[in-house]
């Protein structure tokens, strides 16, 4: 356990109890890739939000580094303009906008340029005089992952980086994609513990800043019902569904690079199995959650074989199609996608997981682009009745259903008497509805990793070794599907659920993807 | 009622006619309440889905009374769906009469609240209680919402079946704290708004000292003074009392200086903003871990923390005070269903000493 400073002092007499919870420190967030599309429609408005709140620090800074030459007023004038067409929180207040927009600085230049940081370090320094942010900082890597190396080794060089014993806090947020590759993945976490210690990383992942799948550790370990059942005694299989409405959004260079394993996959769907089938943890805390998530990704059967990738995983890629009474063009047709592109835009795939909960119970997993409508959710679907009292499939298995977005909530169906009618048992839905229930609004995912990210929480965000164990089971698959021996995606309507090879490989198990 | 709390539907009318009221001549009668309910959920729509996590139940003696706490009430309960069932009990008015009026709100297509008003006067109030009774929707905890002074038996029979009671100390004069702080010491699951509007305080004040350069200060400190605005009022005194709770052998001391804000209503607007300071609210916390005094002081809507002794002085921490929408404090207390906040108890009962001691 490495030494504390906090370890040897008096406790501080007015914190127990208390139920505000606990306010960020004094720090500066300096934001890489500050003229990016994530920083104007997340960061910034999250950052505004979190003023708008009272749950920033009073002495706070926000300082965008990018290429972009923007003068002072000119980036200042651009956030107004992102936090005014992207924030939760509309129309702006002047008055928290000028005490947020007081706090902002701008530093241009190339991320591998020395003079950058020297000019950086400027910056920082006079906000630590002119805004009192004391030392701290959280830095966030916003930038293609190309950039990450220089990132780190020219903040080394700058001497912006504190050791964790040292006062003052260094962190650092990294975006997704965490590499392209187990390999890459390993290098780069080697690269960036080389700079920071594990305890300054925040890998994040937006999906674990939603509400809803917070609530679904609470749904499990805060409840008595379900945890007993929760196991392959009762259920069934399971099915995780994230598919999108849109399409690449005119990011043809990064989804090509990507597609939709590497893009949805091995992160945002992993994580949500890992917390559906994950032990309870010894405590709610950052290597207490981590810890099982890990266990649940060591148990993920690898595709240790071609014949297995083709058995269980299928591709896909959307062709021309219509979403809600609109033509859309298909993958192909998209700007910046090549000719004769094999990027699958669509997958569904059968996960084993070994372990002594879930032996024998399949999960299956399905992510798209160009689907009929966005909907994520984790389906646990229970075993049928064993005996069959009201007659042969009178009544249908029952089926857990946690919808993560959108209308955010939970949802069992279960067997109910028709009345009137003899016995003839028809299935109901209870639902919950997340928004209605608890009627205050919704932070957005980036406000609550943010906010954590300044309090140095890290249980809502990926450890080193889980990013890997996660990139070991992806690219189990990549190495076979990336191969030009490997079939092409199958093309899919857009405004379809996929192909119909993604129907079957349920199919061929004897059951069918919940319609949605 | 703002539409952001969602759409009040009335049990008979149209539906922005307001509530349906029932008269009734001797006991209150349940069923024809429990029909008109019925009848307005069923006008909002088919089926529409009712979700609610308790009973609220307010109970004031008056109809301003109860008209001044609608706007909390109604918005505190739409955040935590419930059945609201209002008793404004008027024994002043000599006259008997018993009535009842029921209306429905519905937010995002779902009934978040049931609101049953029962108004009584004269005699007749004493049927409310059995009425209410009658009234709460079973499994769910009972909240009440007690808008007058903290005595007298229907307040005993209110301790003894309510799972949990919210009053607010900062509306009375600051010596209603003792008989709460009585009631606290014999178990009574209260809550105080006047508590939840010094959250920002005590939470400044801790995070001060988990600042690095000055966590060495924390086992040092000997005295605290509160200043409130115009007159001393509960708030400033559950501060020291909770400091004195927190830190053994504490002096403290307190005193009203300068005016309240001028506007001390709840302010309105698009977006939501820290209510003024109104009359005994607290101004300044200064605390002292010698050579070293913290300052908490209130600027517009912000709270400050300035640091001298330690190095040349300077401002430690600046957050701004949360926004207060109408019920956002109601709203707080309601995280907690049942039983006490434990350090409320011990705070009000230090303050429930200090009280004794300042008196000649």
């Amino acid at each position: 356990m490495p030494y504390a400073p906090e370890d040897d002092e008096v406790p501080n007499p007015l914190r127990p109890g208390l139920r505000a919870e606990t306010a960020p420190e004094p720090c500066a967030v300096v934001i890489f890739g500050a003229s990016g599309d994530l920083a104007h429609r997340k960061l910034v408005p999250a950052l505004y939000n979190l003023a708008v709140g009272g749950h920033l620090p009073g002495a706070f800074a926000v300082v965008g580094v990018a290429k972009t030459g923007y003068a002072h007023d000119e980036f200042v004038q651009d956030m107004r303009e992102a936090v005014g067409k992207f924030s939760r929180t509309r129309p702006i207040d002047p008055e928290i906008w000028q005490d947020f927009a007081a706090g902002m600085r701008y530093v241009c230049g190339e991320f591998d340029d020395p003079d950058t940081f020297a000019r950086l370090r400027n910056t920082l320094e006079e906000a630590d005089r002119s805004r009192a942010t004391r030392g701290n900082r959280l830095f966030y890597f916003a930038t293609p992952p190309s950039a990450f190396p220089s990132l780190l080794e020219r903040l080394k060089e700058a001497g912006l980086i504190r050791s964790p014993l040292e006062s003052g806090f260094t962190r650092v947020v990294i975006e997704k994609p965490f590499g392209r590759d187990l390999a890459s993945a390993r290098a780069l976490n080697r690269l960036v513990l080389q700079t920071f210690d594990e305890r300054q990383v925040f890998r994040i992942d937006h999906y674990l800043g939603k509400e809803t799948v917070q609530n679904l550790l609470v749904f499990r370990f805060g409840n008595s019902i379900f945890e007993p059942i929760w196991n392959r005694r009762y259920v069934e299989h399971v099915q995780i569904t994230a598919g999108e409405e849109l399409g690449i959004e005119g990011r043809g260079h990064y989804y090509e690079e990507a597609g939709v394993l590497r893009d949805m996959i091995q992160n945002h769907v992993q994580q949500l199995l890992c917390l559906c089938a994950m032990e309870p943890p010894i405590a709610y805390d950052a290597d207490g959650v981590r810890d099982e998530k890990l266990k649940v990704l060591r148990a993920v059967e690898t595709f240790d074989s071609q014949e297995r990738v083709a058995a269980d995983v299928v591709l896909g890629q959307y062709a021309p199609g219509s979403i809600a009474g609109a033509d859309v063009p298909g993958y192909q047709q998209e700007k910046d996608v090549a000719q004769g592109s094999r990027t699958p835009t669509f997958v569904a795939a059968r996960f084993n997981v070994r372990s002594w909960r879930w032996d024998g119970v399949p999960f299956y997993v399905r992510s798209g682009k160009r689907m009929p409508k966005r909907a994520t959710e984790i389906a646990v679907h229970f075993r049928r009745i064993p005996h069959q009292l009201f007659g042969e499939g009178a009544t249908q298995p029952n089926v857990l259903i946690i919808r993560v977005q959108p209308q955010e909530g939970i949802t069992l169906r279960f067997s109910a008497k028709v009345p009137g009618e003899r016995y003839r048992p028809r299935t109901v839905s209870m639902d919950f509805r997340y928004g209605t229930t608890f009627a205050s609004a919704t932070p957005e995912a980036y406000e609550r990793l943010l906010l954590d990210a300044m309090r140095g929480d890290q249980t809502l965000f990926t450890r080193g070794d889980e990013v890997e164990a996660a990139w070991k089971i992806a690219g189990s698959i990549l190495k076979y599907t990336e191969s030009p021996a490997f079939p092409r995606p199958y093309l899919y309507e857009a405004g379809s659920w996929g192909p119909r090879q993604a129907d079957q490989l349920l199919a061929r198990d004897g059951r069918a993807w919940r319609r949605l | 009622m703002s539409d952001a709390y969602g759409e009040p539907i009335s049990a008979g009318g149209s539906q922005h006619s307001g509530e349906l009221t029932l008269s009734f001549d001797q006991a209150v009668d349940l069923r024809r309440i429990e029909a008109a309910l019925h009848a307005a959920r069923e006008r909002g729509g088919p089926a529409p889905e009712s979700v609610a996590t308790l009973n609220l139940v307010a109970i004031t003696f008056n109809a301003a009374q109860y008209e001044r706490a609608c706007p909390a009430l109604e918005a505190a309960g739409t955040l935590h769906p419930c059945r609201l069932i209002a008793l404004i009990a008027d024994a002043l008015i000599e006259h008997d009469s018993l009535s009842a009026a029921v209306s429905v709100i519905r937010s995002g297509g779902a009934v978040t609240m049931e609101r049953i008003v029962l108004s009584a006067t004269g005699r007749a109030v004493r049927h409310l209680e059995s009425a209410m009774m009658g009234l709460l929707r079973p499994d769910l905890p009972m909240v009440v919402v007690w808008g007058g002074r903290p005595l007298g038996d229907l307040l005993h029979r209110v301790v003894e079946s309510a799972d949990r009671i919210v009053t607010d100390s900062g509306a009375r004069p600051p010596n209603y704290l003792a008989e709460t702080a009585d009631l606290l010491a014999k178990g009574a699951p209260i809550g105080d708004l006047a508590w939840a509007r010094i959250f920002p305080w005590q939470s400044l004040a801790a995070d001060t000292l988990d600042l690095p350069n000055l966590r060495e200060h924390r086992g040092n400190i000997r005295n605290a003074r509160v200043v409130c605005a115009g007159a001393v009022g509960a708030e400033g005194l559950l501060l020291l009392g909770w400091m004195q709770s927190r830190i053994k052998r504490l002096e403290v001391a307190i005193e009203a200086q300068g005016a309240p804000d001028e506007d001390a209503g709840v302010p309105q607007g698009p977006i939501p903003r820290a209510a003024p300071m109104g009359l005994g609210h607290v101004r300044l916390l200064e605390f002292v871990a010698p050579p070293v005094t913290f300052t908490l002081h209130r600027e517009s809507g912000l709270l400050l923390a300035e640091v001298k002794g330690d190095d040349d002085g300077y401002v430690a921490h600046r957050v701004r005070l949360p926004p207060e929408l109408p019920g956002s404090l109601l709203a707080l207390e309601l995280k907690i269903l049942a039983g006490r906040d434990e350090l409320y108890a011990q705070s009000a009962q230090q303050a429930a000493k200090l009280l004794r001691a300042a008196k000649p």
